[in-house]
């Protein structure tokens, strides 16, 4: 599956998608269901660690553990699914800088707004990549809202 | 009113160019029809029962001259030569192709105009006050704050994709003239204690299948904190809001299932993360746009007219006068409504030579602006009383004239199965029926006002639960059939009607309305009690046997 981070395809991902029922890998990156993540946090400190997070689950609970991630992976089930795009910009208003991947329901038409609330990472389902799909970044390219790179609004600049 | 910025129209041109790209994909099979539909809705197209239907925004139902114009320009070029105005004060066109639209909003942009969010589940063209900065009882004009809520909601990439469609009216005194207490978000302009302007907040009013009045969830919130309090509310309807069911998707289903109480905490603990951030306003932001919306230079010297004269010797200007035509707040002016609801013509139709006219005496007569209504009639705001009677005959020369607004023919219809997939049954031939019946009836006048909402299935579109006389099309066994509903308003008495009884066949619809006036005739206690006033104290039971009641 295509992976852009930062608008550039990437062919090497880091991170191993662990689910709830299989063994944890020895070492390498870890992208957890959230439940998994909070029951054995404990026992993975020092580990490399993302969190998988779908649209029911309680954002605070992933932001009070944002100093411990490298990954907050956010699945949108449905394109129309626009909880996302909320999640992203309270996880870059606490302050977390690390990647804010979309995975799911990902496609061209959204990749824009997606970036301005906060996402910077996008797997793509292989069907629905192209090439020029980074095209997209830059459609409309003036706005009124502040967005995850610049807080202030149009009337602030 | 508001002139674009270079930021305002590179952003239309840009979306035109976007949606080109996308509906040029579609073509190409390049993108699936789900995710186009809702690419093209929030561009304003949807697919209707006979061809695709553009629904155009006009923000706060403000355009110029020249933006009317293109709107005729387009009516005659890409459709059969008329446009519909609606109660979202914007309009649709029936008949465009799907290849034409990006043609289409490339016209509108060379005009500040475009489709943006006219449709999908986003938050959608801001409505107000069609007698806004001219009428006498507002506190402060409120299209400068549609503007505001307009460049902060123009794609907002937090809010495009929210549980359902939102909606957001903002009044600028005690008169409701833009239904804000059945909106998402209901916006009213007052003065706290200190003398400071700000907003009492309505959240949660709608009418489709689950009809709810709006609830306050904030007295006053004050003018600079607007949108960071809209911002809130947006962003706890976003997360929380249902979407397992578009039918319980809006946020008056989350309002009601949390409790108002409930809600407010939820939208003033994030509103407390974001109150004094980027979004707050500043005073120079709102001057500026303030400034755009400066009130006319109104000449003193417009009193001294031949008005009374010519009200005495023509009688039917004077009947069209006191009908259609309003106090404007400076005197030797006058606010004139243009009535789209002639003699058996849809409401709110009106063809690109009537545009061309409405746009050429705005220039004349109104400093070039003209403002659509929430009833889907027109409003030349700032007329000298003067140049009245040289209007009126233009105006009922072609049509525009007919001195029904506020009467029992100055209907809110929505379009019907004539023209909607979604419908239940026809609308617009039992307008027509009702037109018929009443056209010739003496006692018409003697009614006074009665607003009359009639739409083709429960979504409301015609906003048939707030009319004083709701019809609601329903279909039983592929027949139409009619269920009517007494006592709704949707101005600062806001409230639901209440089923009358068991619906009525089509061909009975007006006799029922017939039955109906007279018994209010018969019941109200003065000639002042209006229908309104009189259902609501009689209650609905002496109409139930008027109208049921076996015939003897
Ligand atoms: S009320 Fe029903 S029939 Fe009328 S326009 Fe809306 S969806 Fe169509």
């Amino acid at each position: 599956m295509p992976l852009l981070i930062n608008r550039q395809l990437v062919d090497q991902d880091p991170w191993l998608r662990v689910e709830d029922e299989q063994a944890l890998p020895a070492d390498g990156a870890l992208l957890l269901p959230l439940a998994r993540y909070l029951d054995q946090k404990d026992q993975l400190a020092g580990r490399q660690l993302g969190v998988l997070i779908n649209g029911d689950d309680d954002i605070n609970s992933v932001i009070a553990e944002i100093d411990k991630l490298q990954l907050v992976a956010i699945e949108i089930p449905a394109f129309t699914d626009g909880r996302g795009f909320s999640f992203a910009r309270l996880l870059r208003r606490a302050g977390f800088n690390g990647q804010v991947r979309a995975i799911g329901d990902v496609s061209r038409d959204r990749l824009e707004f997606m970036e301005r609330c906060g996402f910077d990472a996008y797997d793509i389902p292989d069907d629905r990549f192209k090439p020029e799909i980074i095209e997209a970044f830059d459609e409309i390219s003036v706005d009124y809202q502040g967005a995850a790179d610049d807080p202030r609004p149009l009337f602030r600049r | 009113m508001y002139q674009y910025t270079e930021v305002d129209q590179k952003l239309v041109d840009e979306r035109v160019a976007q949606y080109r790209d996308q509906t040029r994909r579609f073509l190409a099979g390049e993108l699936p029809d789900e995710e186009f539909r809702a690419l093209r809705l929030m561009n304003g197209l949807y697919i209707q029962r006979l061809a695709p239907m553009l629904r155009v925004a006009i923000p706060y139902g403000l355009m110029s001259s020249r933006q009317l114009r293109k709107l005729a320009h387009i009516a005659r070029t890409y459709d059969k030569g008329y446009g519909h105005f609606t109660t979202r004060t914007n309009i649709q066109y029936n008949w465009p192709t799907l290849e034409s639209v990006p043609d289409i909003l490339a016209e509108l942009a060379e005009v500040q105009m475009h489709a943006i969010q006219t449709s999908g589940n986003c938050i959608r063209n801001t409505t107000t006050d069609p007698y806004a900065g001219v009428n006498a009882n507002e506190l402060e004009d409120p299209r400068p704050y549609c503007e505001i809520i307009r460049q902060w909601s123009t794609l907002n990439p937090e809010f495009a994709y929210l549980p359902r469609k939102f909606k957001i009216a903002v009044t600028g005194g005690p008169d409701d003239r833009a239904a804000s207490q059945v909106h998402d978000i209901g916006l009213h302009l007052v003065k706290n204690d200190a003398g400071e302007i700000g907003f009492e907040v309505l959240v949660g009013g709608g009418l489709g299948r689950t009809p709810v009045i709006g609830k306050q969830i904030s007295p006053f919130v004050a003018k600079h904190d607007l949108l960071t309090y809209l911002e809130a509310i947006l962003r706890v309807y976003n997360l929380h809001g249902r979407r397992d069911n578009k039918y319980k998707a809006r946020i008056k289903i989350l309002v009601g299932a949390l409790g108002v109480d409930k809600f407010r905490e939820m939208v003033e603990q994030e509103w407390a993360q974001i109150r004094d951030s980027e979004l707050k306003l500043t005073d120079a932001e709102i001057e500026r746009i303030k400034g755009h919306f400066t009130p006319f230079d109104y000449d003193a010297g417009a009193v001294d007219n031949d008005l009374d004269a010519k009200l005495a010797a023509d009688e039917d200007f004077r009947t069209w006068y006191e009908r259609n035509t309003v106090n404007h707040k400076v005197a030797g002016y006058r606010i004139v409504v243009v009535s789209l609801k002639p003699y058996l013509k849809p409401a709110g139709d009106i063809s690109d030579g009537q545009m061309d006219l409405v746009a050429d005496l705005a220039d004349r007569y109104s400093g070039g602006e003209i403002r659509a209504t929430h009833d889907q009639n027109l409003v030349l705001a700032d007329v000298k009383q003067g140049d009245l009677y040289a209007l009126w005959q233009v105006l009922a020369d072609n049509n525009l004239a007919r001195p029904n607004i506020g009467t029992l023919t100055d209907m809110i219809v929505c379009p019907g199965f004539d023209y909607c997939s979604l419908a239940n049954a026809r609308t617009l031939n039992i307008a027509d029926q009702i037109n018929e019946k009443f056209e010739q009836v003496d006692y018409l006048h003697d009614i006074g006002n009665i607003r009359v909402n009639m739409s083709g299935c429960i979504n409301a579109c015609g906003h048939h639960h707030v009319g004083h006389i709701g019809i609601l099309g329903v279909d039983k066994k592929g027949e139409d059939w009619y269920q009517l509903t007494l006592g709704g308003s949707s101005e600062a008495d806001a409230s639901l009607g209440k089923v009358l009884g068991k619906a009525v066949p089509a061909d009975e619809v007006a006799n029922t309305l017939e039955k109906l006036l007279l018994t209010y005739i018969e019941l109200r206690d003065s000639e002042q009690e209006s229908f309104l006033e009189t259902v609501r104290r009689v209650g609905l039971d002496p109409f139930k046997e008027s109208v049921y009641a076996p015939a003897h």
